[in-house]
Order: C-alpha cells, then sequence, then structure tokens
C-alpha cells in the first residue's frame, strides 16, 4: 500500500507556552509511538488545541524540545515540517476545486503532473471520493469535506497527522460513520495521528493512547481501558464516564462506576453497604439509572431490568452496595 | 417583510413622488435635453460624433481618459494590497489610526486635497525643496502640471474606494486557510499568490469599477494637477461650453463619457449586484480573521508592512501639510513654516470675498441639507410600501445621481436653469446639491428603515395610534441615527462640491470651493490654505459630531 508505514514517533517534552501571566502549556512532556493513535482529551482551556499548534508551529514556545523521528523541528518553520493538518473548520480552499485542494501540497513539493494525478486519484480513492475532482467545497456536504481535508492532509506522506476536532461540526450519527471509517483508514495508512478532542466517547472509541489534560498539564496518560479502569485521580475518573466517589475514614478515596453499583437484593452480596434515598428513576433503554442521595451526595447506579426483582420508585429508602473489586482506588483527593 | 396591516393602516406610497420629481426635473430632464443636443438642436445629425472621431484632438482626450483612468485604477490596486493587508493584520489600536488615515482624507473635500498636493509638488514647492535643500537633486523635478501629477492626485482622491473592501475582503479571509496552506508546505510568496490574491479579488475589483467609473469622469483634480498633454473628457466638455459655445460637442462628449460610464457599471451589477457598491465588504463568513502576527511576519511580509505604512503616510500627508502651513506667518507657502501666526485666518475673516463666499456655501447647503433630508427620508420610508417587485428598479432610480458624472450633471442643469433665471442664486445649485446628495440620504435611512422592526410599528397602531403618531413617536426616534448621517453625507457632498459651482454660479453667488479653486488655478495664496485648514477642520468636526451622536443612540 502507498500509504503504509508512514508514522514516525513523536518526542514533547517540556513544553512551555505562556500568554502574558497565563500558562497556556506547563512543562508539556509526551511521547507518542510510531503509528500510534493518541488523542489529547480535555476541556475548552486545557491546553489541548494550543499544544496541536505548537507541534504544527504555528505557536512558537517558550521552552522545551519537539522531535518528529529523529528530526529536532523546533526551528523548522511550518512549511518545511511535513506536517498533515485537519482542521475543525476543514479550512478547504473556497476558490479551488477538490482536484486542486488535495493535489496543493504536492504543488508545492514540486511533484511531477503524472505522478500527482496519480496520486491525488489514489487519495480521494482512499476516502471515497472518486468522481468529485471537479467540485468546489461549498458544493460538498460537511461529511465529504472533512474526507476532503484527510486526502489532502495525508497526500502528501506527513511524517504525522494532527487532528483538531475534526468531527465537532458534524451531527451524532454522521459522527459515529466517520469515527469506524477514521479507524479502518488509521488500520490501513499506520499513521502517527495525534488527535484533539473534548468528547470523552470518541477518544475512547478512536484511540490507542488518551492523554488528559488540565490547565496546561498533562493529567494521565494511557490506554482507554487505563483510563477507565486505573484512573490516577477523581480528575481522570469524573472526566472519562461517570463515577460515584466514596471516601474512608483513613481519608483516601476510591471511585465506583455507576454499573457496578448495586441496588436492593442484589446489594446484599457486597462487601460495602450504605443506606440512600431515591430521588429519581429514569429508563435509558439498556436499563434504568438511579438517582440516589446519601446525605447531601448524590450518587448514581445502572442497573439491568431483568436482574432487579423489583423496581424502585423515587423517594423510597433504599440499600446499595458495590464488591471491594470494583472499585477504583484514586491516589489524590484532587 | 412588509405586512398587509402596516400597508392598510399608513400612507400609501406617495412618500416616493418628492423624490421621484425632484429627480425627473433637475436631474434626469436636463440630462436627457444635454443628450438630445449631440444630435442637432434643429434636424438629427451625427456631425458632432464625426467631429469627435475626425479630429485628432479629441481623438488623444478620448485615449488620454481611458489610459489615466487605467493607470489611477492600477496605481489605486497596488498601493491599496499592502496597506489594507496591514490593516488586516495589527491589533485594534493600531487599526484605528489606520483607518484614520484612510478615512480622513475620504472625507476631507477633494479640491482642499488637490490644493495640498499642488504645494507640496510644485516645482518651488515643499517637496522639491526638501529634495534641492538636502542635495539629492541638483535641479527641482517637475512633479506637476504633468501627468505624473495628475497620477499622484487621482490615485490619492480614489485610492480610499480600493482599501476599504480589500481590507474587509481580507478580514473575511479565514485564518485556518492560511494555516492550511502552510502546513502543506506554501512559502509566503506562493500563499500569497495562490490563496489570498484570489479570495480578495472580488472585493478588488470592486472597488476597482468604482474607481474606474470616476476617474473617467473626473474633473476638478486634473485640470488643476495635469498639463495640456492630460486633458480628459470632463475638461473638453467645459472647454466647449464655457470658452466655445459649441454645445452639441459637448454634449456627444457627454454621451461618449455617459455610456462608457454605464456600460462599467452595467458590467459591474452584472458581476458583483448593485448592493456591493453600496456596502463593498467581505463574504463575511465566521471564524477567526485572517492576522499573522508581526513576530512571525516574513522578509515579504515585513516589506509589506513598510510599503504599506509608506501608503498610509501618502495618503493623510496633504491634511498633515495643509495646518501647520495655514499657520505660517509670511506671504510665501513654506513647510515647516518659520514662523507662526493667524495672519492667514485673520485675512480669510476680515476679507468680504471670502466671508461671502463661506455665507453662500452656507445657505447651498442649507438648501440642499433640507431637500434631500425631507425628500430622502420620505421616499426610503414609503420604499417598504411598495410591491416588492417594483423595488428594485426604484432603488436604482434613486441612486442614478451617484452613477452618472457630476460634470453632465452640471452642464444639463446649466442649460435647463438658464433660461428660468435660477443661474447665480443659492436656489438653483442648492437644488443641484440636493440631487447629488439625495441618494446619500435616501441610503442610510433605508438601512436604518430596514433595521427598524415593523412589529413595534404595528403594536403602537393596534395600541390606538394614528400613522403620523405612530411615526413621531416610535418609528423617527428609531431612524434618527440614519436620518442624522444622511445628513452629514448631505452637508460634504453640497459643502465640497465644485463642479456644479463652476456652471450655476456667478461672481456674486459664487461658494467657498468655487472660490478657492479659481485660486488654485490662477495662483496659490495662504488665504487659500487657510480656507483649506478650516474646511478640514469643519470636516472633522461633521463627522466627529455624526460619530457621537451614533454612540449615543446605541
Amino acid at each position: 500500500m502507498t500509504f503504509s508505514s508512514l508514522g514516525k514517533p513523536v518526542g514533547i517534552s517540556g513544553i512551555v507556552k505562556t500568554y502574558g501571566a497565563l500558562r497556556a502549556l506547563d512543562d508539556v512532556t509526551l511521547n507518542v509511538g510510531a503509528g500510534e493513535f493518541c488523542s489529547l482529551l480535555g476541556a475548552s482551556g486545557s491546553g489541548k488545541t494550543t499544544l496541536l499548534k505548537v507541534i504544527a508551529g504555528f505557536e512558537p514556545v517558550d521552552a522545551g524540545h519537539l522531535k518528529v523521528g529523529e528530526r529536532d523541528i523546533g526551528k523548522v518553520p511550518v512549511s518545511k515540517r511535513n506536517i498533515g493538518m485537519v482542521f475543525q473548520n476543514y479550512a478547504l480552499f473556497p476558490h479551488m476545486s477538490v482536484f486542486d485542494n488535495v493535489a496543493f501540497g504536492l504543488e508545492t513539493r514540486q511533484t511531477p503532473r503524472s505522478e500527482l494525478r496519480e496520486r491525488v486519484g489514489e487519495a480521494l480513492a482512499m476516502v471515497g471520493l472518486t468522481g468529485y475532482e471537479e467540485r468546489l467545497p461549498k458544493q460538498l456536504s460537511g461529511g465529504q469535506q472533512q474526507r476532503v481535508a484527510l486526502a489532502r492532509a495525508l497526500v502528501i506522506r506527513p511524517d504525522i497527522l494532527l487532528m483538531d476536532e475534526p468531527l465537532g461540526a458534524l451531527d451524532k450519527n454522521l459522527k459515529q460513520s466517520i469515527q469506524l471509517q477514521l479507524k479502518a483508514l488509521h488500520r490501513q495508512v499506520g499513521i502517527t495521528v495525534i488527535y484533539v478532542t473534548h468528547d470523552q466517547e470518541e477518544a475512547l472509541n478512536l484511540s490507542d493512547r488518551i492523554v488528559v489534560m488540565d490547565a496546561g498539564r498533562v493529567i494521565q496518560t494511557g490506554t482507554p481501558q487505563d483510563l477507565y479502569f486505573k484512573p490516577t485521580n477523581r480528575f481522570v475518573a469524573g472526566f472519562l464516564g461517570d463515577c460515584n466517589f466514596f471516601s474512608r475514614e483513613d481519608g483516601s478515596s476510591h471511585a465506583v462506576r455507576p454499573e457496578h453499583l448495586k441496588v436492593g437484593s442484589l446489594a446484599q452480596d457486597c462487601e460495602n453497604r450504605l443506606q440512600a434515598t431515591v430521588t429519581d428513576v429514569i429508563f435509558i433503554g439498556t436499563g434504568l439509572r438511579l438517582v440516589m442521595s446519601i446525605g447531601d451526595e448524590t450518587v448514581m447506579a445502572i442497573a439491568d431490568m431483568r436482574q432487579q426483582s423489583e423496581i424502585p420508585s423515587a423517594g423510597s429508602k433504599i440499600s446499595i452496595g458495590y464488591r471491594t473489586e470494583d472499585t477504583l482506588p484514586l491516589a489524590s483527593a484532587q | 417583510m412588509t405586512t398587509t396591516v402596516a400597508r392598510k393602516s399608513a400612507a400609501p406610497a406617495l412618500g416616493l413622488l418628492p423624490l421621484g420629481l425632484l429627480l425627473l426635473v433637475f436631474f434626469i430632464w436636463p440630462v436627457v435635453t444635454l443628450l438630445g443636443l449631440s444630435f442637432g438642436q434643429d434636424g438629427f445629425t451625427l456631425e458632432h460624433y464625426r467631429h469627435l472621431v475626425d479630429v485628432p484632438v479629441y481623438r488623444a482626450v478620448l485615449v488620454n481618459t481611458f489610459t489615466i483612468s487605467a493607470m489611477v485604477t492600477a496605481l489605486c490596486v497596488l498601493l491599496s494590497y499592502p496597506l489594507a493587508y496591514l490593516m488586516a493584520t495589527v491589533s485594534p489600536r493600531v487599526l484605528r489610526l489606520l483607518l484614520l488615515a484612510v478615512v480622513l482624507p475620504f472625507w476631507t473635500s477633494a479640491l482642499v486635497r488637490t490644493t495640498a498636493w499642488i504645494v507640496i509638488l510644485q516645482r518651488n514647492g515643499v517637496l522639491n525643496e526638501i529634495l534641492v535643500g538636502s542635495s539629492l537633486l541638483s535641479q527641482p523635478l517637475p512633479f506637476v502640471y504633468n501627468l505624473s501629477g495628475v497620477l499622484i492626485g487621482m490615485t490619492h482622491v480614489l485610492m480610499p474606494f480600493v482599501v476599504l473592501p480589500l481590507f474587509a475582503a481580507f478580514r473575511s479571509v479565514d485564518r485556518s486557510v492560511v494555516q492550511a496552506a502552510e502546513s502543506l508546505g506554501a512559502g509566503p510568496v506562493r500563499i500569497f499568490f495562490k490563496i489570498l490574491l484570489p479570495l480578495t479579488a472580488p472585493g478588488v475589483l470592486a472597488g476597482a469599477t468604482i474607481v474606474f467609473m470616476n476617474s473617467i469622469g473626473y474633473y476638478i483634480t486634473p485640470s488643476l494637477m495635469g498639463g495640456p498633454g492630460q486633458t480628459m473628457i470632463a475638461q473638453m466638455i467645459d472647454f466647449n461650453i464655457s470658452k466655445q459655445l459649441n454645445w452639441g460637442l459637448a454634449s456627444a462628449l457627454a454621451v461618449v463619457l455617459l455610456v462608457s460610464t454605464l456600460i462599467v457599471f452595467f458590467l459591474f451589477q452584472k458581476v458583483f449586484g448593485l448592493d456591493r457598491l453600496m456596502a463593498p465588504g467581505g463574504s463575511g463568513r465566521a471564524g477567526e480573521s485572517f492576522a499573522g502576527k508581526a513576530k512571525q511576519r516574513s522578509m515579504g511580509g515585513r516589506a509589506t508592512v513598510v510599503a504599506g505604512i509608506l501608503v498610509a503616510v501618502f495618503l493623510i500627508l496633504p491634511i498633515l501639510f495643509v495646518f501647520p502651513m495655514s499657520l505660517g506667518a509670511s506671504p510665501f507657502l513654506r513647510f515647516p513654516p518659520e514662523e507662526y501666526s493667524l495672519t492667514w485666518y485673520r485675512n480669510f475673516f476680515s476679507n468680504a470675498k471670502w466671508l461671502t463666499a463661506l455665507l453662500n456655501s452656507l445657505k447651498v447647503a442649507a438648501i440642499a441639507v433640507t431637500l434631500s433630508i425631507a425628500f430622502g427620508t420620505a421616499a426610503a420610508i414609503a420604499l417598504n410600501r411598495v410591491d416588492s417587485r417594483f423595488r428594485k428598479a426604484i432603488e436604482t432610480y434613486f441612486l442614478l445621481p451617484m452613477i452618472i458624472p457630476t460634470i453632465i450633471v452640471g452642464v444639463g442643469l446649466f442649460y435647463f436653469l438658464a433660461p428660468f433665471g435660477l443661474i447665480g442664486g443659492a436656489l438653483g445649485l442648492g437644488l443641484g446639491h440636493a440631487v447629488l446628495a439625495s441618494p446619500y440620504v435616501f441610503l442610510t435611512v433605508r438601512a436604518a428603515v430596514q433595521g427598524f422592526d415593523t412589529n413595534l410599528e404595528q403594536a403602537a397602531v393596534g395600541l390606538g395610534a394614528s400613522w403620523p403618531m405612530m411615526f413621531r413617536r416610535v418609528m423617527l426616534p428609531a431612524i434618527a441615527p440614519g436620518i442624522a448621517a444622511g445628513a452629514v453625507f448631505a452637508f460634504i457632498t453640497s459643502f465640497d462640491d465644485v463642479v456644479l459651482a463652476i456652471f450655476l454660479t456667478n461672481v456674486r453667488s459664487r461658494t467657498l470651493p468655487k472660490l478657492m479653486y479659481e485660486g488654485v488655478a490662477h495662483e496659490i495664496d495662504p488665504t487659500i490654505i487657510a480656507a483649506s485648514g478650516l474646511i478640514i477642520l469643519l470636516t472633522v468636526f461633521t463627522l466627529g459630531l455624526n460619530m457621537i451622536l451614533t454612540r449615543r443612540s446605541q
């Protein structure tokens, strides 16, 4: 395959970026393996987009080093970095046809005309847009524009591919189908991807590795399973999926996922048991979501309707419990 | 837009009539009559047109007109690019400064600016003095009364028409599009030619069309700053009427000028639509605006910044020169003056000639502003009550005075008004200025009316208000800023006009700009510079007042 084994590893160390008094990136260190799909996950203002712009070269840094493969790109201008980028709003050239958009990066590299035509054709075939060469961007749907942007970024055979919330503008159904295509494409091309998103579900679906960021710092790095089952702190646990937090007398705390919180008669087998008051019962298709209160704290449980002998009603007292093996120990009570 | 309720309960489209009739009698009829003269006064003939083609002088004038217009247009575009780029990439504070450098000269009388340029560029002028004084030149160079004078003067007067839409176009270029090109390996040169140039081309073309349309009918600047070799159509029309009394030939020239203007105008309308002429701007696309940061500018970018600053200086230069010079004490114009005094301002206010002219100007402006405000406002409000199918045509009709070259209106009115004895009074010129100013009033008030919530009108009428009461209590307060802005435009249009004044006033009724024009054409004395200073002050004051009024209403 023409596109295979493009991936190069990325080494980011000690990056600091300030805007006046604000530390947008605060000593960020991160290594991404060759061919890895790595997501930068965080709320807006967490520094994830700034980090992406730093890698692309749009933002100069105050300190730190950037390596792609063996090459230090800290001083290399954007146009010489050989990095593919897919923008949030796609940033297609509005006055150029699909063909010219995809060919642009090859023209800057003075690719011979016949090779250029062949490679543009391949790239468009890869994203399923053969036959759309003469269209203008405004004549395409959002999903098609997104694929043109992808083809345009990949056709130059970049060392790495950067994507800035590329699915943000799409509706939910389209988003899921494109996620699947993107994953298949990544498997086929094998390129190193750094992907910015604030959508935890999207990060879980796509990534080999997720980097959770907050306030310009990397909070935790790991596989989706690592982050889901072994969050190092309350922030990560709460950011990826819903979580109930319990603390012990000794001050340490742990988290329990709603699907592991047992309710009513099922709670009797658990080592840890508590009394709660049901405040709301919501049918969510795959089961029931029970919202309960213990004093001032709110806890949540997902109950399987078929296993549940009785369905509790709002206002009733109920016993809840969880197994020790289902708890997620948290490093600090941040 | 307009509901049937509003249409039934309110006065019908009668409001269109006053402006419609004013234009019909004092604009359409005189112009059509004038054009008719080109085919002979008694019996049809093409003799005048044949004359245009056969006589080499006229052929040369036609060639001149189009060549100079094309050169001015090209210069405007070329100079606008670095300035517009600079404006689009600086901080808001610097931008305000640059906008001032573009807008202030834009609103300052073209005659004042032309006068200032002559003072700067003439043989014993400021520029030559500096160049010879610093021994960069051994002899003064002739910058004015030749092609370079015409090009400098006209480019200066017309450039804002390109800078402003181009600035808007630059601003609407999405930053990520430029970043995408960069990440694909494009350097600054490729980004400019492949991305920025195509994306800003529509804005530039719109501005360039306006410049070209204005250039071919231009009168004041070429006649004051050019030599015999730069004679353009408008001057030839005047020459044939004032000196040769050859109305047939003058009107044949007017037809050529008018037809050329209309061809350019309709091409423009075909490509961009009429709206573009009124509100030049970019595609209005949302998103983060393209804006390079100063520290990241490439070599070319830095060179462009320097060029942009030079162009901004070029634009504001005449205004910067006029003031200090008007405060000089000696009867010779020097920059900077050796001694400061108010001598020439005192001279202005103690000389009956100048005071009468100022008074005449204000009288004429009062007539023009009153008429154009009353008629323009009525028309703008009434247009919404007209069936939407006819609106476009009516709108075009009301805007025609912006498109037809002023020289044609002036000559037409002269021919039309003379038999009624209206030449030489304030009324004739006031009517002419009302014609020129009404499109501006119509446009600003129309914009205000379109921003007015028709539900308010219905609510007031529903609460039992009669239409006049609704208008006074609800609508008028809402559209007042639009009317005020229209009044400012109308005042400036009237107060700055020279061309109509040349044809419609005499020694006793001449206005301030006409008196200045006569002086500049003969010899510039320092009182003229003082008058220029006064006009600039008045312009700044009027614009400032308008800004305060609009800000308060927001």
